[in-house]
């Protein structure tokens, strides 16, 4: 066996210990939360003008899909059916496969989210840079600025205020949803464009709450590089500075390689306040929602799904590090 | 690593496809936004409050969160008219006219009633569909948590036959008398046979009958059977909607739903719209954006600040106001300390200035609680008689009593002005509230404020989330909560919120019995009241009520209204209106304030009656 699948081979394994510990600790918490499917939808009924027997039979009868058995019991018969691939059924949408439900969610996650935070890389990296090199200037001053603002903005509240400008107010862009229902989905350009249309808002907002936090990391990164030995080295040997540009962002920019790819595990946690905020489809909103309904199995199989997704980036990351940087190879 | 050039050009790419294509599209967001106009074939865009819209859930109604919307494509054999002084008065849905009997009910469908797909609308379709109710809970005899059937508390179809002409009879199980009998049969939902009939057994009404039946055993056996067939039937997912009401479902999106006009409805001349968007929403601030935006026709009530009135308003909606039975109260666990005393419950209402508390809490749906009576105030005073309601203490704020029937009760107040328990302990009060339930987060405010001044240091907490709030209440976590009451308009109901299964009280063959450790008691009131020198059971009473006729439970109403307003195991602070909102830019001719029937159902139940028509 060669090192490298030496490595890949105990990380897998790691990884694999690492999900079961996951699955594990989330099965318990989830059915630790107080309250049970159907709390709300009972009271809902009983508004509607049931008694409470009916209603508590109309809890029964739609969701019935909760199980009664106890509690190891149900987590050994969830760790069995996970090993055949069966995430098993919702309970608030009674007898809809969860995995239905996720793969349905997954597009709305990743596409908007993967966009957002590549346009925020570039950016973000590019302005750390600027930012690093003009530090004493009056526009490096001002970009760590907009880096350290944005960045500290919360999330809902910069998805509120796009939405107030660009819907509210000048109402160039729609608020809510994937796409125009009047358009049949399909590859369509009306669709397709529409699609885009109603993706804008979330993935600036995406875009912008992350681009402060890559400018502030490559700034920093490229200040601690530019101190390097090496830098005054290839300075007093002559090299030039577009040479010694590429230098400096190969190894400013390692430190925030590892971040990037640890972001595209945990973008398909996607982000609930954003995703709340325009009212978009995506993981977030379902996992959400699940929890407001207890609905435990959507719970349990959103949370394996980010846990995997960040586990096989966290292993991807190391391995690509190897790749990019020799000395760790050394 | 990755070279940047050609990632740059992608993107480049993809950034001017992003804008060509926008551009191709960017009519479809002035579309919604704008609407796409009135007149016949018009678009008439909605919320639908009830549902998360949610592609891929099923186009059924028995699912727990389907994509199915009342009035638009799920039918009725009549609609709710929420009349207060008859329940059972109701506007014709797929039933034009019907005859109720001592035996029963007959219906005559209406004259041309068919499904989307041309075929007409049969009796085996109402049989179906009635089953079907006995399997979800809504009908029948109900099996209890342990798998008890509880008979006489529902309506009990033994029979559905047809016979001939649109006219089909609907037999009540012999002996049983059930009051809303005719509300609860027309008010069931109707599906297709042709769908929904092959998810039944062929036995099915054997099943019905055992567990109407004498035989204990059988019945408790059929009823499991029932039980379980429902839950296949709340799983099932037909491949396409096939809907005998106004529109048919076409495509469903996350979060919005488009239906068509459906060519074989039997009052189609009456639809005016082409199609029906129904969007579901994630918060009143979207709802509030949508209607600044002038892009729904009709809005359903969310709470809103005054301001944000002023906006809709501005925006050219039309305010609605028609009744609702819901009242906004704090309720006591009296288990804890000191609630049990009702003189510091009524020392509490004193303090508390309901119109204050209203005007911040809700000041557009709500309006500040009369008194308490555990009805709504319009209710209660068209049931009660003058001198009944002279009878009612108000429970104006007026510290001075409350302060005297505090002292009475042997609390005591130090130099500082706060209030002792007897016990000398020092008083404080935690207000429990729910995440999400801005009206009461803003009203507890006002309410601690009240009792902080006064001498009880009082502070809101707010629980997570609504199933948590049920929980923790349930578990006697509380000793002051918020609470929802008077849900109305059928009085038992509203009576048997307060004094049934949250007070330890269950029913059975009429009786009620009171078990103040029963699971879920979380009032913990004493099983009788005396008032007037009488003792009553407020549980009987309103056990009572639910086979009482309307006409005659005005003398128990009474009874319940006096001893609630007495004891205070609640205080009513606001009762809620229902306040809805259309536009008349698209569409006109919308029902008015007054039309309270028709403002009881769903804009689908409107266009029925020919209202909603394209400008």
């Amino acid at each position: 066996m060669t090192g490298f699948a030496r490595r890949l081979a105990g990380k897998l394994l790691a990884g694999l210990v690492m999900v079961w510990v996951v699955v594990t600790f989330t099965f318990f918490l989830v059915h630790a939360l107080p309250g049970k499917p159907g709390d709300v939808q009972y009271e809902q009924y009983i508004m509607m003008g049931m008694n409470s027997e009916q209603a508590s039979a109309k809890v029964q009868a739609v969701y019935g899909f909760t199980s009664h058995a106890p509690l190891l019991s149900q987590y050994t018969g969830y760790l069995g059916k996970l090993a055949h691939g069966d995430l098993g059924q919702s309970i608030s949408y009674s007898g809809v496969p969860v995995s239905h439900l996720i793969w349905s969610a997954l597009p709305w996650t990743v596409i908007p989210v993967l966009s957002g935070l590549l346009v925020s890389f570039l950016i973000g990296v590019v302005a750390g840079i600027f930012a690093a090199v003009k530090r004493s200037s009056r526009w490096g001053g001002l970009l760590t600025v907009s880096g350290s603002l944005v960045a500290g903005v919360p999330a809902f509240v910069l998805a509120l205020l796009l939405l107030v400008v660009f819907h509210t107010e000048w109402n160039l862009l729609p608020d809510a949803g994937t796409s125009d229902i009047q358009y049949t989905p399909g590859w369509n350009l009306p669709y397709i464009g529409s699609v885009f249309q109603h993706a804008v808002l979330p993935v600036c907002t995406y875009a912008l709450l992350s681009y402060g936090g890559w400018l502030l990391a490559m700034k920093s990164s490229v200040v601690s590089v530019l101190g390097d030995d090496f830098i005054l080295a290839s300075e007093l040997r002559g090299i030039t500075p577009v040479t010694r540009a590429r230098y400096i962002g190969r190894n400013a920019i390692l430190p925030l390689f590892t971040v990037l790819a640890l972001s595209f595990g945990v973008m398909f946690a996607g982000s609930f306040f954003i995703e709340d905020t325009f009212d978009y489809p995506g993981l977030g909103n379902l996992l959400l929602k699940s929890i407001g309904t207890r609905d435990y199995p959507v719970m349990a199989g959103a949370f394996l799904l980010i846990t995997v997704s960040i586990i096989i980036a966290n292993i991807l990351a190391d391995l690509c590090y190897t790749l990019i940087d020799p000395r760790v190879r050394r | 690593m990755s070279r940047p050039k050609p990632l740059v050009a992608a993107l480049a790419v993809a950034t001017i496809a992003a804008t060509a294509l926008s551009a191709c599209s960017s009519s479809s967001a002035k579309k919604t936004n704008g609407g796409t106009g009135g007149g016949t074939g018009g678009v008439f865009t909605s919320i639908d409050a009830n549902n998360k819209i949610t592609a891929g859930a099923p186009m059924n109604p028995y699912n727990a969160a389907p994509n199915m919307f009342l009035g638009y494509n799920i039918m009725e054999l009549g609609f709710t008219k929420n009349d207060p002084a008859d329940p059972n008065a109701l506007l014709p849905g797929l039933a034009a006219s019907w005859t109720a009997s001592d035996t029963g009910l007959t219906i005559q469908l209406q004259p041309g009633a068919k499904w989307s797909d041309g075929t007409p609308v049969t009796a085996a379709d109402i049989k179906t569909s009635l089953a079907i109710a006995y399997t979800q809970g809504t009908a029948g005899p109900v099996a209890g948590a342990g798998g008890t059937v509880v008979a006489g508390s529902n309506f009990e179809v033994s029979d559905v036959k047809d016979l001939g002409g649109g006219k089909i009879e609907i037999d009540q199980q012999p002996g049983v008398k059930n009051l809303y009998f005719q509300r609860l049969v027309l008010t069931s939902t109707i599906v297709n046979d042709k769908v929904y009939g092959s998810q039944l057994p062929a036995d099915i009404w054997t099943q019905i009958a055992a567990v109407q039946g004498t035989d204990a055993a059988a019945a408790s056996a059929a009823s499991t059977k029932l039980a379980a067939e429902g839950k296949t039937i709340a799983a099932f997912a037909p491949a396409k909607d096939i809907s005998a009401g106004p529109f048919v479902e076409t495509r469903v999106n996350p979060g919005e739903a488009l239906l068509d006009r459906n060519p074989y409805f039997y009052a189609a001349s009456k639809i005016s719209p082409k199609q029906v968007i129904l969007r579901s929403y994630s918060g009143n601030q979207q709802i509030w954006g949508y209607m600044n935006g002038g892009e729904l026709d009709y809005a359903p009530y969310t709470s809103m600040p005054t301001n944000i009135l002023n906006q809709v308003l501005k925006a050219g909606y039309t305010r609605i106001d028609a009744p609702s039975y819901v009242s906004a109260s704090i309720a006591f666990n009296e288990k804890q300390a000191p609630y049990n005393l009702t003189p510091v419950r009524q020392a509490l209402a004193y303090v508390i200035d309901r119109d204050a508390v209203t005007k911040v809490g809700e000041p557009v749906g709500g309006i500040a609680a009369p008194t308490t009576t555990g009805l709504v105030g319009s209710q209660s005073d068209t049931i009660l008689s003058a001198d009944q309601k002279a009878a009612l203490n108000p429970y104006k704020p007026d510290p001075a009593k409350a302060a005297s029937l505090l002292q009475g009760a042997g609390f005591t107040k130090d130099a500082s002005g706060q209030w002792h328990l007897p016990d000398g302990t020092p008083w404080k009060i935690t207000l429990q509230t729910v995440n999400g339930f801005s009206d009461w987060i803003a009203a507890s405010t006002i309410v601690a404020n009240e009792l902080t001044q006064f001498g009880i240091p009082t502070t809101a907490a707010i629980t997570a989330d609504f199933a948590t709030y049920q929980k923790e209440m349930g578990a006697g976590k509380y000793a002051v909560g918020w609470w929802l009451v008077a849900l109305g308009p059928q009085t038992d109901k509203a009576y048997a919120r307060i004094y049934g299964s949250a007070d330890g009280f269950s029913v059975a063959n009429g009786q009620a019995t009171h078990n103040d450790s029963a699971a879920g008691n979380w009032e913990h009131t004493p099983a009788t009241y005396t008032v007037n020198g009488q003792s009553i059971n407020p549980g009987q009473l309103a056990a009572q009520l639910s086979v009482t006729p309307v006409s005659a439970q005005g003398p128990i109403i009474a009874q319940l209204a006096a001893a609630t307003n007495q004891e205070v195991p609640m205080i009513q602070i606001w009762n809620y209106t229902h306040v809805m909102f259309t536009l008349d830019k698209r569409f006109t001719n919308y029902p008015k304030t007054g039309q309270d029937d028709l403002l009881a159902n769903p804009p689908g139940v409107w266009m029925m009656q020919g209202y909603v028509q394209g400008k």
